[in-house]
């Protein structure tokens, strides 16, 4: 089997964003870039079925600006598992969802084969969950979102996913791509040896036009400030006028 | 609040050290370190970092105040979680990160191993003391053990099915390790080893399957004191084949002493070969213990000192972020004035004093720990039996017991500093400070009590090369201040380490002076010659670091985060020169007035009642 998965590299979710100051762009100094929590789900359970299916091959795929901080997501990957790596630059300061998927799917093609694809089920930076479905439809395969289980038996994937209020068990013909829900498979840790392994994997680059995208971003600001809080009195008698606001105003208590 | 997340660190200044001041680069260009790129650091360091702060971090708290038990039956019970956090130290690999690559580990250089012990350690430093004794133990094996013993021990120890302990200590043999008496009597199969050794650090545990010990003790023919001591292994079970735990050695814990601090690492009371079915294993040559226990010891005194940084820098950081966030009080220009705003503490004056102090001791005292580590690498890299080999093995010596007692002493008192930065929160239970005090004691007491240390550098480093390891420190110094004397922010302070540094001379020279008239005069004295020794340095290693920050800043605009880091630099530098090592002064003067009353006050003019 060849099997994909598709990380990307965002800011650390404990750090402290700020605009920078074009208005367009985060600020990346200072800040500390990590592979999206949930392509690292997905990333160790591609790991776990190229150990369990000999003779599979796992490549790991990655667009990104052409830095460090992108690059070792890469190195991530490969420290985890994957046999080698393909990054694709993109110096856009945003580059739409489409354009993401539009290069992916280069690259799977330039491969030989692909049986499965896999993708967190978002960045956790632009919270879009938009390329993996894409690059199922350019694929032409199924596509299962927020997986949380997935086995694989005579050419066919058996997968459970978390919806509101209900799991649903699906059977997928591969190929097929997936994008990875929390407890789809157990967070590794990298291990010293694999990191050291790791620099001595395959890594290339693949060069790709990326086309002009459908939409641009035209500004960008920080959230709100959230207001200041408010006293509404002090000891017990302000408890009766503190539960009407609760209620009443930030309708945040119902009896 | 004690959180998980109670452990902070700055990535910035490890990126500092280990890219800026002292650059890896230089150790690439040799031979033995030439694979160990910044690259591979990185990598690695962000695992680290992961486990350290997802892992043995939200340990830290709980692990304290649960401590280890002693079970009927004499088995140590360590806290929730340590098993988990132990089997995956040692599936992640991260004792392997000093191996050599040919023997799967990571090769890397000490300057690194200074940064991940740093990361472990001030994480979790009772947790860490667990694996890193038993690295210890590893480490002398690796050293000095026949390829037998080699092929039998190394394997488990790599691979955490083994833990290890350095046993020295007994009841009447503290400090006096020559004292004593633990016996070895020749066995068929080994040596019979009898004795009770006290205080021992990850005595024994639920952790791994095994424990090897290295055992201080006396062959039937040996002389009097450390001459007469001999090494040896001594598992907790015997080994099968298999390496896997066989009969049991005969190695009894005989109690868990309940302590102030690093409450969840096992301090033990081992009785070996109660019921004379104690076999151990001599490694090393007979009577060439202490030799051997040195390489150990050499390697732990250094570690103790980073512990020292590691946990001073944890509270550090927590003590800012409290005083960003607290509000009380308010501004002195709006004195007096009731319904003035209140504002963050980190606004006062004396709260920025404490601050400050803190980090200028924290920076400058982990750059010292880099510079010996930098020698040491160095030592290995050089040609063997050249100049430079000497000089850099010369420095290591002559650091090693100033990193070791001047680091710890400091780390507790920046602990101190930072309980007061809090206030009456930081006696609480609640914040993880008061924790830290009491875990960073113990630092200065063992592996040789702080004034052991001293006695070591006066009594020994410094008279080894009829002095020169002195001289060529000072004139590192030297060399240093006089490509320096024009700087044109730091040139003042510059002046002050020049003359601090010639006041360490004389005071090396007063001290060699009452070596001949009055022996009790540098014991009396040779704790505050290790002070300012360790201030001259801590000073000279600030303004090597604030140097390279004022060439780094130039052309950097204010919202660039490297500025605000440089500034940090230089004010750490500064400070550290005109508030902290003016006491070298004030010491020196002290010094060779040579005031003996400590010494001949009567014992009973100490207090008349008891
Ligand atoms: C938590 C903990 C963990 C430990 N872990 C280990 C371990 O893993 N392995 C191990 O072998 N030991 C261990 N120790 C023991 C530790 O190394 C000793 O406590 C230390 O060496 C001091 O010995 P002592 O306690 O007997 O004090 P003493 O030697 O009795 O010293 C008491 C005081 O006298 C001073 N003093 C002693 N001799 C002299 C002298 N000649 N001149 C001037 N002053 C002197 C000392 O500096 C000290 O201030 C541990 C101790 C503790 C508390």
């Amino acid at each position: 089997m060849r099997i994909f998965v598709c990380v990307k590299a965002v800011p650390d979710t404990n750090a402290n964003l700020k605009v920078g100051s074009d208005n367009l762009t985060i600020n990346p100094q200072g800040v500390k870039y990590v592979m999206s929590p949930y392509d690292a789900v997905a990333a160790s359970k591609a790991v776990e079925l190229k150990a369990a299916n000999e003779g599979s091959e796992l490549i790991a795929l990655s667009v990104g600006k052409d830095n460090k901080e992108s690059r070792q997501r890469i190195k991530d990957a490969l420290a985890l598992g994957a046999d080698r790596g393909v990054f694709i630059k993109d110096d856009a300061a945003h580059r739409d969802p489409l354009g993401v998927a539009k290069a992916l799917v280069a690259a799977i093609k330039a491969e030989e084969s692909c049986d499965l694809v896999f993708f967190g089920r978002q960045a956790v930076d632009t919270q879009a969950s938009a390329v993996g479905p894409m690059v199922a439809q350019l694929l032409d395969i199924p596509f299962v979102m927020d997986c949380i289980s997935l086995e694989i038996a005579d050419g066919k994937a058996t997968v459970k996913r978390s919806a509101e209020g209900r799991v649903e068990t699906l059977e997928v013909s591969l190929p097929a791509a997936f994008s990875a829900q929390r407890g789809l498979a157990e967070e590794r840790y990298a291990k010293l040896k694999d990191i050291m392994k790791a620099k001595k994997k395959p890594q290339a680059d693949f060069d790709y036009a990326f086309p002009d995208a459908g939409y641009e971003v035209t500004a960008m600001t920080p959230p709100p400030e959230r207001p200041a809080g408010k006293i509404v009195g002090e000891g017990p008698e302000a408890v009766g006028e503190l539960l009407r606001l609760l209620q009443d105003e930030a309708k945040s208590l119902s009896f | 609040m004690v959180t998980a997340d109670h452990y902070k660190f700055d990535l910035r200044e490890f990126k500092f050290l280990l890219l800026e001041q002292f650059p890896l680069e230089t150790l690439t260009q040799y031979k033995k370190y030439e694979h160990f790129t910044w690259d591979t650091a990185e990598s690695v360091l962000e695992e680290c970092i992961r486990f350290a702060q997802e892992v043995i971090a939200p340990l830290n708290a709980s692990g304290d105040r649960t401590g280890c038990k002693l079970t009927e039956d004499g088995k140590v019970i360590t806290p929730k979680g340590y098993k988990d956090a132990w089997n995956q130290f040692y599936e992640s690999g991260w004792n392997m990160i000093p191996i050599p690559e040919e023997e799967d580990g990571m090769g890397a250089p000490a300057l690194f191993v200074v940064t991940t012990n740093e990361l472990f350690s001030g994480a979790n430093t009772a947790f860490y003391m667990y694996p890193g004794l038993a690295s210890g133990v590893q480490e002398v094996i690796e050293a000095v053990g026949t390829h037998d013993q080699k092929e039998k021990f190394l394997p488990g120890l790599r691979d955490g099915r083994y833990g290890g302990t350095m046993c020295l200590t007994e009841p009447q043999a503290g400090s006096d390790v020559g004292f004593s008496k633990s016996t070895a009597v020749p066995h068929e199969d080994g040596y019979l080893i009898e004795g009770t050794k006290i205080f021992i650090s990850s005595g024994d545990q639920d952790l791994s399957e095994n424990v090897i010990h290295l055992v201080l003790a006396r062959l039937p023919d040996a002389q009097e004191g450390t001459k007469g001591l001999s090494l040896f292994i001594v598992p907790k079970y015997r080994l099968n084949d298999d390496g896997s735990a066989g009969a049991f050695n005969d190695v009894k814990v005989g109690g868990v002493e309940k302590k102030m601090g690093i409450n969840s690492n096992a301090t033990c009371v081992l009785n070996f070969g109660e019921d004379g079915g104690c076999l151990g294993y001599l490694i090393g040559e007979p009577h060439g213990g202490m030799k051997e226990m040195f390489r150990l010891m050499n390697y732990a005194r250094i570690f103790t000192g980073v512990q020292g940084v590691s946990v001073a820098s944890t509270a550090f950081l927590n003590a800012l972020d409290y005083s960003r966030s607290r509000m009380q009080g308010s501004k002195l220009e709006d004195f007096g004035k009731g319904d003035a705003p209140r504002v963050p503490i980190i606004a006062h004056a004396d709260i920025r004093r404490m601050l400050l102090e803190m980090k200028s001791k924290v920076e400058t005292m982990r750059a010292l720990c880099y510079k010996l580590a930098m020698h040491w690498d160095m030592s290995l890299c050089v040609e063997p039996g050249s100049d430079e080999e000497v000089y850099h093995k010369g420095q290591l010596e002559l650091l090693t017991p100033v990193v070791k007692a001047f680091c710890t002493d400091q780390s507790f008192r920046v602990c101190e500093l930072a309980i007061q930065t809090y206030g009456g929160y930081g006696y609480i239970a609640d914040y993880p400070v008061e924790q830290y005090m009491r875990d960073a004691k113990v630092f200065s007491i063992y592996e040789g009590t702080n004034f052991i240390q001293s006695l070591d550098l006066v009594g020994r480093k410094l008279k080894l090369r009829k002095g020169a390891n002195l001289i060529d420190f000072s004139s590192d110094i030297a060399k240093f201040c006089a490509k320096h004397g024009e700087h044109p922010v730091l040139k003042d302070e510059v002046a002050e380490l020049e003359l601090a540094s010639n006041q360490l001379t004389g005071a090396s020279m007063a001290l060699m002076g009452f070596a001949r008239k009055n022996i009790n005069l540098v014991s009396l004295f040779a704790t505050r010659y290790l002070e300012i020794m360790g201030e001259v340095a801590c000073a000279w290693q600030g303004l090597e670091a604030a140097v390279i920050a004022h060439d780094k800043m130039q052309g950097l605009d204010d919202s660039d985060s490297d500025k605000h880091f440089y500034e940090g630099k230089i004010a750490t530098a500064k400070f550290f020169v005109n508030n902290i090592l003016p006491g070298v002064s004030v010491k020196c003067a002290v010094l060779s007035k040579g005031d003996d009353s400590a010494v001949t006050i009567s014992e009973k003019a100490f207090s008349t009642e008891h």
